[in-house]
């Protein structure tokens, strides 16, 4: 899995590209916003247009980065999951705990 | 009739394999007359079956072996998967979708199982560990549980 991350205003937009899975892209996941809580970076957007599909191991490294986040006072949110993603996010209900946006600027203008 | 197409896969628990098994569960479901939704779906399901095997049958423990026998059929694949640990009730496993289940970061495996195949069965082979048996057929149309989720 790959990442970039783009900030837009005070958000940390970071772009995700193949699939949250275990032993890759979980780690990648986890790092990622590791590094952005500890640079002192508190609202991140997690972008899922490009990511195909994630594991039970990626769906629990979701909700760790959310509590993560949330326990230093930041938030993550979710922008545009798609297909399998979106099926496995509903099938979880963790749709109904993640905020969850189909367009970058209302999500961006949430935090 | 024409013999079903076996397949097995032995390893020892760890991760590297896991991708090597959803690919072959998805070229084999192909095999069997499953479209591309219907092998992604059975790839997800024994993926979580073999990381379930690997992490909580086996304990990680790369002496302790997961097996993953298929046998497809026109129309049908049969997955078995089998750790050698000490077994475990599925009946008790919590649901993580309550409450604050939701928030754990484990427990989902068994929830996407049920899922993304037609058919679920454990066994538990006395002494020698835990056994999954999984059947996807083809439908042509989306599992039940996903068709009411938009609406839940």
């Amino acid at each position: 899995m790959k990442t970039t991350v783009r900030t837009v205003g005070q958000v940390s937009v970071v772009d995700l590209s193949g699939k949250i899975t275990i032993g890759e892209g979980d780690v990648i996941l986890r790092d990622k916003v590791q590094e952005l809580l500890d640079g002192g970076h508190r609202k991140v957007l997690l972008n899922l247009e490009k990511v195909s599909y994630m594991d039970s191991a990626g769906i629990g490294e979701l909700v760790a980065v959310f509590k993560r986040a949330r326990e230093k006072g930041g938030t993550v949110k979710l922008l545009r999951p798609s297909g399998k993603v979106e099926d496995l996010l509903q099938l979880t209900k963790l749709w109904e705990v993640f905020e969850i946006f189909n367009e970058e600027a209302p999500a961006v203008g949430s935090f | 009739m024409a013999a079903a197409t076996t397949v097995k896969i032995v390893f020892g628990s760890g991760v590297p394999l896991v991708d090597f098994v959803h690919e072959t569960t998805e070229k084999l479901a192909a095999l069997a007359g499953c479209d591309e939704e219907e092998s992604l779906n059975a790839a997800i399901a024994v993926r979580e079956a073999v990381i379930n095997a690997v992490a909580h049958g086996n304990k990680k423990d790369p002496a302790r072996r997961v097996e993953v026998h298929f046998k497809v059929r026109p129309g049908k694949v049969e997955v078995r998967v089998r750790d050698e640990g000490e077994g475990f009730d599925p009946a008790s496993t919590p649901d993580p979708t309550a409450g604050d289940n939701r928030l754990k970061t484990t427990g989902r495996g068994l929830l996407l199982i049920r899922a993304f195949v037609d058919d679920v069965a454990f066994r538990y082979r006395e002494g020698r560990g835990m056994e999954l048996a999984l059947v996807k057929r083809h439908r042509g149309r989306k599992p039940a549980a996903l068709t009411h989720a938009a609406s839940a």
